[in-house]
């Protein structure tokens, strides 16, 4: 059984997530974390010893070896690492909401310091794409921003919403690495540069990824899933009732394999399997783990798994040597197996006993069991229910018995459409019927399986039969189609050419939308059923197509799903959305001014600052002097200088956080005319509208959304 | 957990009950005599033989009738080996052969649930129905207040005759004496079983409760002495089986317990006799029979426990493991790979035989006459209230693994997580305004070998209706069953022996054309722990605590007339509300008159005033622990800070632990004074719910005299 080789109490708070190991001298490994007060703290054990052995680690001199750099900001995130080509120790970066600050720990300077208006909510190191110089990557609101080692901008792109996670690997392996983005909208998603390769739906807020080896990565869910991906392929995922805090690849077994370790909200931490996901190795923290991270803590050579828990608990493990390996947990791995094969027989034994007990048969006056006839079957529809008076629009799944049975309660497991991960109906007694009707209403455009799970018997059962039966429901499920479309069409439309038969998008529009009978012909219209207005759909016998609708991101999203049905690379379209340019236009007024007023804010800020300065030396004088009456004038007039500038900070920040809601959707705006697009022409349209924004070109920006590009 | 040590191979039998395996007394000297264990699984006895480090059946009943309880007789003078079982109101002996020699039917209209056998004298005891046989012809005969859960007797030479010991279910161990009640003794919690402390002779019994506390009784003529009581702090299962078995080898008997939450506990004794915890381990399921013995190597006593599944599993302790020899390590696990080996082999057999079931289970869907029946899976529940945070735990254990667990009610309920508890749950939307009426559903989806569960609810008073859990486990034709537990109104009562005769009462009298069965179910349905049987007397009194304020409550009644008294002018308010509704159900009209002391209102208010002043500085405290670790971290240190302050930061970690053990502490009692708030005038003819925000105002600024002056105001 594995233990740790090392445990520290460095009596420090960590932050979550902001937890990494820089080597600031280029040879000492120190473990370096955000902590309260917007401060980050460096662990050094090693300073004062010349060849300090590993046994050094001891509680005793911690506080002294700790050193508390001053931020003044909530730090958001922290990495250490090397960009420069001729620097000696590694550089540590720490964002916050509005910069990015690059500092050199060993000689004490700032290398640079940007400010960042997406804030930063993820960062990583190393090198992208053709990218030559290694960069610092941050994930902010919407946006991807690349900084190289002297603080000059190298990449920047959009993303579909808040970044929340970020790694480096080579993705599709072509020897460069990829970026890999993990946001709130639950993709992730796969920039080759700032070309986007790839996309892959999750069902919760993506807040951690790590790379493992190859083409396989960990990621971690806000909901407590952790799992691993090859490419676009999951190879397994648990879920959790704890949130996983920090994901981190380390080989603990010593079999040359890394292995996903979690750190939990719990304060457990494990190691499981690449392949299986089985767990290896397991251990307790008293309180959540802050961070997983890796590094040769004890200078000899070594490389430890490192655990650091939000109290400040810090465990480093050294990997299993060669005899070791598999035997990480308990020694009594034989008598587990006893026990598991003991209990497969037992469950085959009760199987065997269900079937024998059934075979002789009940007499039917024994209710309580539940017999219901061997040929029930249930029967499910999907239909779409528009809103009435007493309930909203919603998509119905309906549930029957052939017989005289009833369902007593019908659970269905789905990702991404109930609150929680299951939704149930659970009718009174009075009103137990072998039909129950389950109203859905899915808040995105996504396709879901529904895993449905019936409970079948008599009025009377105390048990039940248990019927499991998934449907899926298609992407686009919360569209009526209109059989009179005698109404305006909407104003908004996007209009492209595929070189495909009619029938291809008519079997496209009956696999993606909820229609009772089929169509046959491609041209038809839809209701939203979220009171989005109407989707019109039309196709012209030369395979042009136009979308009309005013919402945006549906036509997006009905662009890329018919795209990847007919298989299609590249494709640019049209497109014109009136009433969303024109929300576009005022933002970005908006923008503009929040800006100016941001100015003049920071001017009156450092003017009250001056002037504070000078009461707090003039009290100060007055109090060396005795004179007590100037002395307590001075202070009340600090304190109403204290009580305008706590008031001007709340402007401020009033004034800031409008101005990032602005930014992030312009972010949007961007991302959302790149969806219109696919392939090549989608990436030109986002680097055209950022040049667009950049040189403060409006005109050309709603230029490049509606024909594609900034010519014509 | 590391200190313990398998020494034997477990063995997974069948699922068995409480107190269902025993050692049989050893023959011949210690080197070579057999040791050998008596089971009981639901419908089964085993005889077991330790052999080669491991488990070996000798023999086993052919699976009939459901077996309830055991217990070992013999000659008087003779060895205690022959076994009898009782199934139904049927008891059976058997040699340890495997012969049957007796079959006795006792004609009860109940079954048997506890047993005890000496010599020609058979105890049996069936839910309130007690009952003695000496060569299977009837001597006494009792009927309990409360349900029996089990029975012991004493013998010594103090003693006249052999005395029985009834556990029962109402807190009281009842002393018998021949067809009557010689005493009985207060216990702090239900007793759920009952050992003698001494095997042989003695008049020292041991005492476990459902609510997890064990304590020593010295049985006297006409009354008993208690020895030592252990409380239940640590918060563990409820005790499910004891044993008295000197496993450390001091010469003093050691008490073994095993608990429903799979603790297995040795409690040693010091030096002034005070018992003390030596040795625990946690098992994954409920531990239902636990002895002491010798069956791994020749010269190390072990504790030996049975589970719910049937698993039976030797432990050795922590002092013994060093001196395990390398061979027997080696040994050990030779005999585990052939076991092994065996039950690949057996599972491969199996598999086969199941598929062939399944295809013709599938064949019959296709038929229009036959009818799907599957068995019913065993369920072994328990609901119980907590006096500790005065809220519901519910244990669900199944044989096999759950796969997932629904839970509904119709009740506003607050589900509590459980940190043990590794299921992901989710909860779903309900309207309570629909025609279903559901205040609750939520899903537990449960990890691959979960066949245990425990949940927390907390309940409010007046709020009344039913909990239901629908539990699948993996097992195929799958199936599912349902389990009903009531809330009711008055929720969060437990029964007392007595109450504070000094504090001020409210009273409700209740008189009309009702008979004492009626005025009992109707208490039965207002009040936890009340036996469901009408008293065999004439009249009843039972005393109840308030277990979350500490108020209490006196119920007297008879055929035609009923008298409830309370400080708690709430729980009399609820009382009457419930009452009076269950009378109309019955079309029986009531002449309800109320005595209503003002005093009780301040006393009340005065009681919560302790509780209230201590959460709400908690909660302050909680509030400021943050920011002065910022402070700390800005200055380096926290000298500068005051004393208050800075004792506020060392004791952070176990304010916070506190704060967290008691969620929405201080909202529960917020509710129970503006209950108290609006009852007291709801006797006076006024309603005051337009003043409960001016009531909330006060509480958020909380002073005991202003609250008590906004009470006396209005």
């Amino acid at each position: 059984m594995m233990v740790p080789i090392f445990t520290l109490k460095l009596n420090h708070k960590i932050n979550p997530r902001m937890v990494t190991i820089g080597k600031f001298d280029g040879v000492h490994p120190c473990l370096t974390a955000a902590t309260q007060a917007g401060k980050v703290f460096i662990h050094n054990p090693h300073v004062r010893g010349q060849k300090p052995a590993a046994h050094r680690l001891t509680q005793s001199t911690l506080d002294s070896d700790i050193s508390l750099l001053n931020i003044n900001q909530a730090v958001t995130c922290l990495a250490a690492g090397k960009l420069g080509p001729d620097t000696v120790g590694d550089t540590l970066f720490v964002g916050s909401q509005t910069n990015l600050l690059a500092y050199d720990v060993h000689d004490n300077a700032d290398i640079f310091y940007r400010e960042v208006t997406d804030g930063a909510n993820a960062i990583v190191l190393g090198k992208l794409g053709n990218i030559r110089s290694p960069l610092a990557i941050i994930g902010g609101n919407c946006a991807l921003q690349g900084f190289d080692h002297d603080g000059n901008d190298q990449f920047w792109t959009v993303t579909g919403d808040n970044v929340r996670s970020l790694v480096l690997c080579d993705f599709t392996g072509d020897g460069k690495n990829e970026l890999l983005v993990g946001s709130e909208d639950f993709d992730i998603r796969v920039f080759k540069e700032d070309e986007l390769v790839s996309e892959m739906t999750e069902n919760e807020t993506v807040t951690s990824l790590c790379h493992m080896h190859g083409s396989r990565f960990g990621y971690a869910l806000a909901n407590g899933t952790v799992g691993v991906y090859d490419r676009t392929a999951r190879y397994w995922r648990i879920k959790s009732k704890n949130h996983a805090m920090s994901i981190h690849a380390f080989d603990l077994n010593g079999d040359g394999v890394v292995e996903l370790i979690t750190g939990w909200s719990n304060g457990k931490v494990d190691a499981r399997s690449d392949r299986t996901g089985e767990v290896i190795f397991k251990d307790n923290f008293s309180s959540a783990v802050a961070g997983v991270v890796e590094g040769d803590y004890r200078l000899d050579g070594q490389k430890e798994l490192i655990c650091a828990s939000t109290d400040g608990e810090v465990r480093g493990y050294l990997p299993a040597s060669k005899d070791q390996k598999g035997s990480l947990m308990d020694s009594s791995s034989e008598q587990e197996l006893i026990r598991e094969l003991s209990q497969r027989k037992q469950n085959l034994l009760l199987e065997l006993r269900n079937y024998e007990e059934n075979a002789k048969g009940v007499s039917q006056t024994n209710s309580e069991v539940g017999v219901i006839p061997a040929n029930t079957q249930l029967q499910t529809a999907l239909s779409v229910k528009p809103a009435t008076e007493v309930q909203r629009a919603h998509v119905e799944l309906s549930i029957s018995t052939p017989n005289e049975t009833i369902i007593r309660a019908v659970l269905i497991f789905a990702e991404g459409i109930f609150e929680g991960e299951s939704h149930v109906v659970h009718p009174s007694a009075q009103n137990l019927s072998g039909c129950v009707r389950v109203p859905i209403v899915p808040p995105k455009d996504i396709p879901v399986d529904l895993h449905i799970k019936a409970f079948v018997g008599g009025k009377c059962s105390t048990q039940f039969h248990v019927f499991e039966i998934t449907r899926q429901l298609p992407r686009f499920s919360m569209y009526q189609i209109l059989a009179d479309p005698s109404a305006a069409p909407p104003g908004g439309r996007v209009s492209f050419s595929v070189n495909e038969r009619p029938q291809r998008v008519v079997m496209w529009l009956n696999q993606n939308f909820l229609l009772p009978e089929g169509v046959e012909t491609p041209n038809v219209t839809f209701a939203s059923l979220r009171g989005r207005g109407l989707l019109s759909f039309n196709m012209a016998s030369n395979g042009q197509i136009t979308l009309r609708t005013d919402d945006i991101d549906l036509a997006g999203d009905v662009v890329q799903s018919l795209a990847s049905f007919l298989a299609m690379e590249d494709l640019s379209a049209e497109a014109d959305f009136p009433t969303y340019f024109e929300e576009l236009r005022t933002t970005l007024t908006e923008v503009d001014e929040f800006h100016a007023v941001h100015q003049k804010l920071t001017a009156d800020m450092a003017e009250h600052s001056n002037y504070i300065r000078s009461v707090l030396v003039q009290a100060e004088d007055a109090r060396l002097m005795g004179d007590m009456t100037a002395m307590k004038k001075r202070h009340r007039q600090l304190y109403d200088l204290n009580r305008d500038l706590i008031n001007e900070y709340k402007i401020r920040s009033n004034n800031h956080n409008a101005l990032v809601a602005c930014l992030k959707s312009v972010n949007q705006a961007i991302q959302r005319a790149g969806r219109l697009r696919v392939g090549k022409p989608k990436n030109h349209v986002i680097s055209a509208c950022r040049d667009a924004i950049k040189s403060n070109n409006v005109n050309a920006l709603f230029r490049i959304m509606r024909g594609g590009t900034a010519s014509s | 957990n590391s200190n313990h040590h398998c020494s034997i191979v477990p063995l997974q039998v069948g699922v068995t009950s409480q107190k269902s395996m025993r050692l049989l007394p050893a023959l011949g000297k210690k080197a070579t005599q057999k040791v050998e264990f008596v089971l009981l699984t639901h419908h089964s006895l085993l005889l077991l033989s330790v052999k080669r480090l491991s488990f070996q059946p000798v023999f086993k009943t052919l699976p009939g009738q459901k077996i309830c309880r055991m217990d070992l007789g013999g000659a008087l003078g003779t060895p205690r080996e022959k076994i009898f079982v009782c199934s139904g109101s049927q008891v059976r002996g058997f040699t340890k052969k495997g012969k049957q020699f007796l079959t006795f039917e006792a004609n009860l209209t109940e079954s048997i649930n506890a047993m005890y056998v000496s010599g020609a004298d058979l105890f049996v005891c069936a839910s309130y129905i007690y009952n003695h046989y000496c060569d299977c012809k009837d001597q006494d005969y009792f009927l309990s207040g409360d349900k029996i859960n089990d029975i012991t007797c004493v013998s010594s030479e103090k003693l006249p005759h052999l005395t029985p010991v009834l556990a029962c279910q109402d807190r009281v161990l009842r002393v018998l004496q021949g067809s009557t009640l010689a005493y009985d003794i207060e216990v702090p919690g239900p007793p759920s079983v009952l050992e003698l402390y001494n095997k042989d002779a003695g008049e020292e019994v041991l005492y476990g409760t459902t609510d997890g506390r064990l304590g020593l009784v010295q049985i006297g003529e006409h009354s008993a002495v208690a020895k030592w009581e252990i409380d239940n702090d640590n918060k563990k299962g409820g005790i499910l089986c004891a044993d008295a078995y000197d496993i450390v080898g001091d010469g003093v008997n050691d008490i073994l317990v095993g608990r429903d939450d799979g603790t297995v506990q040795v409690y040693g004794f010091d030096s002034s006799n005070e018992p003390t915890l030596r040795f625990e381990h946690v098992l994954s399921e409920s531990v239902t029979s636990i002895q002491g013995g010798c069956v791994g190597k020749e010269s190390y006593d072990e504790v030996v426990t049975a589970t719910y599944t049937g698993w039976v599993t030797g432990l050795t302790t922590e002092s013994q493991k060093t001196e395990a020899a390398a061979g027997d390590e080696f040994r050990m696990s030779k005999e585990t790979q052939s076991k092994v080996e065996a039950l690949r082999a057996e599972l491969e057999q199996l598999q086969g035989k199941v598929l062939q079931g399944r295809e013709q289970y599938q064949q019959t869907t296709q038929s229009s006459t036959a009818v799907s029946a599957v068995p019913v899976f065993s369920i072994n529940d328990k609901f119980t209230l907590c006096q500790d945070d005065a809220s519901y735990s519910l244990t669900l254990e199944v044989q096999t693994a759950i796969d997932n667990l629904l839970l509904q009610s119709d009740v506003p309920i607050d589900l509590l997580d459980v940190d043990k508890n590794s299921a992901v749950v989710s909860f779903s939307e309900c309207d309570p305004e629909q025609p279903n009426g559901n205040f609750l559903l939520a899903t537990y989806r449960c990890q691959a070998n979960t066949t245990r569960l425990e949940l927390k609810v907390r309940s409010i008073e007046g709020q009344y209706g039913t909990l239901q859990a629908y539990i699948t486990p993996r097992l195929q034709p799958k199936t599912c069953q349902v389990r009903q537990y009531q809330i009711k109104p008055l929720s969060l009562h437990q029964r007392t022996h007595s109450i504070d005769p000094a504090r001020p009462m409210n009273r409700l009298s209740l008189v009309g054309q009702f008979s004492f069965a009626e005025i009992h179910s109707w208490v039965v349905f207002c009040l936890p722990e009340v036996p469901e049987k009408t008293p065999a007397e004439d009249d009843i009194t039972f005393y109840f605590r308030n277990t979350f304020l500490g108020t209490q409550l006196e119920a007297t009644y008879c055929k035609g007339e009923g008298h409830f008294q309370s400080d708690n002018i709430s729980t009399i308010s609820i009382l009457s509300d419930v009452l009076s509704k269950e009378a109309t159900k019955k079309k029986i009209n009531l002449n309800i008159s109320y005595d209503i002391n003002d005093d009780s209102v301040s006393h009340t208010l005065r009681m919560i005033h302790p509780k209230l002043e201590y959460q709400l500085l908690l909660a302050k405290k909680v509030q400021l622990v943050d920011a002065l670790r910022e402070l700390q971290v800005h200055e380096g240190n926290a000298s500068f800070l005051i004393p208050e302050y800075r004792s506020i930061l060392d004791e952070s970690a176990s304010l916070l632990e506190e704060y967290k053990k008691q969620p929405a502490h201080l909202e529960r009692l917020y509710g129970m004074i503006t209950d108290l708030f609006i009852d007291k005038f709801k006797f006076k003819g006024q309603n005051v719910k337009t003043k409960v925000s001016s009531l909330l105002e006060i509480l958020d600024n909380y002073d005991l005299n202003s609250l008590l002056e906004f009470f006396n105001d209005v």
